[in-house]
């Protein structure tokens, strides 16, 4: 799924980019910012489900972003999980604007964050909805209409391809509530895709 | 999936208050260009990355890393200084409002042409500015993409440039300045080279000095000489100015 979204940064790489901000975060700094800029920006378009803002508040996670380097002895830049510290203060900066943002009057959920269209069998499974480029724009509309508990969750697991351990970091919750947030978007969005194929 | 803008990455570390650098070649060798998410900031040839960064906190008070992607920016400059004719937007922020000003009104000086300092101030309606017009073209931080290079001294030699003089010399002759020309004219106590198709020119306004001899065209000593054969200043090198 990640292959539709973005190029994936390996791991290994992510842990040589650590190392080599450790050693210098200013001519280090563009390797990150190309490794992450096309996830970042879509994940918050994402999240914001505004493509007009996408950009700037990206970039503004780059500009915190270094500007916490700068601020972080060698050792702690040696250390960092780039991924899911960059995620996570992606979703800081979107959770605010999400939050403003009044209720979509057509979520996909009731208030137990049940999905409002009835469920269908797990076969075949929704993610190959999701890799069907021609259901993106669908898929776009149904995250939108994710609520800020479950959309998150939602777009870093099945979008982004973070693993929960990645998920539970960057948005600081126990790994079994990302798990159950990821799995009651992806009903919803599924149940949202099926009824629109009806 | 949304396409990043090709600026992206400038104006994140715009917001970082850092720039980028990388080299290019010219017609004086291998050049560090800096730019911003504003334009190219700074043109200066290559020495060691060390010093160059370190010259470049001081003067610009931000800092200059080296590039790993050239941007729109760069590729401009690249393109400009190995001669192509594109648009380079430029980064004056740190120059002050009379010094951007010096530096607009080089920047109108074509290919081939020189002007005097003196033609510079009048130009800008501080015929008394002379020696502050010579100093805000030292202060030019992006020579060769602003051409600072073709200001020259009011006797119509060379003068002072920020890579020496024989290198302002050298790039004037590359351009078509053809100062034994020149210097032929003024030897001879012509301020100004006629045409009786009815204009008056600078000698270093095009090849104008090298037709001096030819049929229909005349050496003057003054203004005064040029109306009384009926001459008008040429609208491009504006001799009065001079």
């Amino acid at each position: 799924m990640a292959a539709v979204a973005c190029a994936s940064v390996p791991d290994d790489a992510d842990a040589l980019l650590a190392v080599a901000l450790a050693g210098d975060v200013e001519r280090s700094f563009e390797h990150l910012v190309i490794a992450y800029r096309a996830r970042i920006v879509n994940f918050v378009a994402r999240m914001l489900h505004d493509d007009a803002r996408a950009e700037d508040v990206a970039q503004d996670v780059f500009v915190r972003a270094y500007r916490a380097l700068k601020t972080y002895p060698a050792e702690r830049r040696a250390a960092l999980r780039l991924r899911s510290w960059l995620y996570a203060i992606a979703h800081n900066l979107t959770r605010n604007a999400f939050r403003d943002a009044p209720p979509p009057s057509d979520s996909l959920e009731y208030e137990d964050g049940a999905p409002r269209a009835a469920l269908i069998d797990d076969e075949p499974g929704p993610e190959h909805l999701v890799l069907r480029a021609e259901a993106w724009e669908s898929i776009g509309d149904a995250i939108a209409r994710l609520s800020a508990a479950l959309r998150p969750a939602f777009v870093m697991r099945y979008v982004d391809d973070l693993s929960y351990e990645e998920i539970a970091e960057s948005l600081d919750q126990p790994i079994g509530t990302v798990k159950a947030s990821a799995h009651r978007g992806l009903l919803a969005v599924r149940a949202h895709l099926e009824k629109n194929d009806d | 999936m949304i396409e990043v803008s090709p600026d992206f990455t400038a104006k994140v570390f715009a917001g970082c208050g850092l720039d980028r650098y990388t080299t290019a070649s010219s017609a004086l060798g291998e050049m560090f260009v800096a730019w911003s998410d504003c334009g190219v900031s700074a043109v200066r040839i290559v020495s060691d990355e060390q010093g160059f960064e370190a010259w470049y906190r001081e003067r610009f008070e931000r800092g200059c890393v080296p590039a790993v992607e050239i941007d729109p920016i760069a590729t401009a400059a690249r393109a400009r200084l190995q001669g192509e004719d594109v648009e380079v937007p430029v980064d004056l922020r740190d120059c002050s409002p009379f010094e951007e000003r010096v530096l607009r009104k080089a920047a109108e000086i074509a290919r081939g042409n020189a002007r005097p300092y003196r033609w510079v101030a009048r130009e800008l309606g501080a015929p008394a500015a002379m020696r502050a017009v010579g100093n805000a073209l030292g202060r030019n931080p992006v020579p060769l993409l602003i051409p600072c290079h073709r200001i020259i001294r009011t006797d119509l030699t060379a003068g002072g440039y920020v890579f020496g003089t024989d290198a302002k010399r050298k790039l004037l002759e590359t351009e078509g300045v053809d100062f034994g020309a020149i210097e032929t004219v003024t030897r001879r106590g012509f301020r100004y080279v006629g045409c009786e198709r009815g204009w008056f020119c600078l000698p270093t306004c095009g090849t104008v000095a090298r037709r001096i001899d030819d049929p229909g065209y005349m050496g003057l000593r003054n203004a005064e000489e040029a109306h009384e054969h009926g001459l008008v200043p040429c609208h491009l090198c504006r001799p009065i100015a001079a």
